[in-house]
């Protein structure tokens, strides 16, 4: 889910800059107000590094198998933090993966950057709304819908930017098609996402619950 | 995962480019960049090329260091773009049965085409002449917060021993039958969870013990961490800084000449 470089107007591209130059500005605020943010740059930077590396892990999902997003775990584990780690990530692939691309970095970021703080804020939510429920239960529910809607979300940005911007002499109706077909095809994908939040949210909760309270 | 090692990415040349100040690199080639994305006209995407063709050339990296990086984007991008001439367009230029192959197409997957490998290229350029942690701190010195420059170190620092950590327990793993021995679809996933799980634990606890040996050095009491890196250290040595000026200015001005022409041919053309 990630433009490369050369498919988007550079109006578009610079547009992407401005509007997560922003995000960036009100994030690094948020962390500021926290009492030591240089206590918590070794572990949003290392974990970054373990959602880049992590993200190359094959999940099957019947008939064939997956490369997970996690930008919804992500935003779960690391908060406002999520945004930097997503927007050094990508800086990081298009870099030494040629993935994505240096002038659809501001877009890139925002694709999977404002459903990841969407999905931190959403994982939040178990605490005033999960009380009557057990602590398993409560960050069962709410980790599945952090990781669906983490990814959901950046699926209908992505798709939305690609019929916006591309190309605009493409046959109507078989854009529609191309479209529903692909937005199908990533409802499952939305499902294993929220699945495998949930079973590493779990996972965290026995071994090392303090790692959800960031 | 194929990530790039900085021996892989970085080039280490004598060439104007490698000497070229950092920051006004940076800032030149991303501005090159931005131009050649606001080009929509087809005839100028040949012009494009041969600008940052040159440019390549002048920086003197191998043609093979471009063959092999351009092999994944390369490929993806012709995954991309193949569809558009199907697709797109109205003008028929050659059909069979119920395939039909549309002028508008062609030309718009030319020009996304084009567009991307002459940024791509322009990148290898900038990423095959400067080391990487000189454009982290031409980065800082722009502006960019030190919250972001830190944490982009630790997190490159640490990606290449995450990812052998992570081949190490994927092994493991094998080792132990997954993948070789069939099991039901809920029980891979449990492994698999329990991989990442675990992958994140060892990151969190080795981030305690970095930040307390960063600690132990003064790191968060108005200093943070150096980026400073041998080659421009040894560029500067050996070469006179009247000699790096210069090449500075030109490069700099010829650079930023390209973008400019760029700009204005497509300002005209679309005056047309």
């Amino acid at each position: 889910m990630h433009i490369p470089d050369g498919f988007l107007p550079a109006q578009i591209c610079i547009g992407g800059y401005a509007l997560s130059g922003g995000i960036t500005w009100y994030t690094l605020r948020q962390i500021y107000k926290t009492s030591d943010p240089h206590e918590e740059i070794p572990k949003a930077a290392l974990l970054a590094a373990t959602f880049f590396v992590g993200s190359a892990i094959s999940v099957p999902i019947p008939p064939g198998s997956v490369h997970l997003v996690l930008n919804g775990l992500l935003g779960a584990l690391l908060g406002w933090y999520a945004w930097p780690a997503i927007l050094i990530g990508l800086l990081l692939q298009a870099l030494l993966l040629n993935h994505g691309g240096l002038t659809t970095l501001g877009i890139n970021a925002i694709i999977m950057g404002v459903p990841a703080l969407l999905a931190s804020q959403i994982f939040q939510l178990r605490h005033p709304l999960g009380q009557s429920f057990k602590p398993g239960w409560s960050v069962g529910v709410f980790s599945f819908l952090a990781g669906a809607v983490g990814f959901g979300l950046a699926a209908l940005i992505f798709f939305g930017l690609t019929v916006f911007t591309i190309p605009a002499a493409l046959d109507q109706a078989t854009e529609q098609k191309a479209l529903i077909t692909l937005m199908a095809a990533y409802v499952p994908l939305m499902f294993a996402e929220g699945g495998f939040t949930l079973l590493t949210a779990l996972f965290l909760l026995r071994v090392k619950p303090e790692l959800l309270e960031s | 995962m194929a990530i790039a090692l900085h021996s892989e990415v970085y080039v280490s040349q004598d060439s104007a480019l490698h000497r070229w100040a950092v920051r006004p690199k940076l800032i030149s080639l991303l501005a090159l960049m931005f131009a050649i994305a606001l080009v929509k006209h087809l005839v100028l995407i040949p012009w494009v090329l041969a600008v940052v063709m040159l440019l390549y050339r002048w920086s003197q990296l191998p043609l093979a260091y471009l063959l092999r990086r351009l092999s994944y984007p390369g490929l993806f991008i012709v995954a991309m773009v193949s569809v558009l001439p199907w697709a797109s367009g109205d003008t028929v230029v050659w059909q069979w049965y119920w395939l039909a192959l549309k002028l508008e197409g062609i030309q718009t997957a030319a020009l996304i085409a084009g567009r991307f490998l002459a940024i791509v290229i322009t990148g290898f350029v900038l990423l095959g002449t400067t080391p990487f942690l000189d454009i982290l701190n031409a980065l800082r010195s722009l502006g960019l917060p030190s919250l972001l420059t830190d944490m982009t170190l630790l997190t490159y620092r640490y990606l290449f021993d995450i990812a052998t950590q992570l081949a190490t327990m994927q092994q493991a793993m094998r080792l132990r039958g997954y993948g070789v021995v069939k099991q039901p679809l809920q029980q891979q996933w449990r492994q698999l969870v329990a991989l990442f799980g675990s992958l994140l634990l060892r990151s969190y606890e080795r981030s305690q013990r970095v930040y307390q040996a960063m600690r132990l050095r003064g790191y968060g009491q108005n200093t943070n961490l150096s980026y400073i890196s041998g080659s421009r250290l040894d560029s500067s040595r050996v070469q006179s800084p009247h000699s790096l000026r210069r090449v500075t200015w030109l490069a700099t001005v010829l650079t930023l000449s390209a973008a400019f022409s760029f700009v204005l041919g497509e300002w005209m053309l679309s005056r047309l």
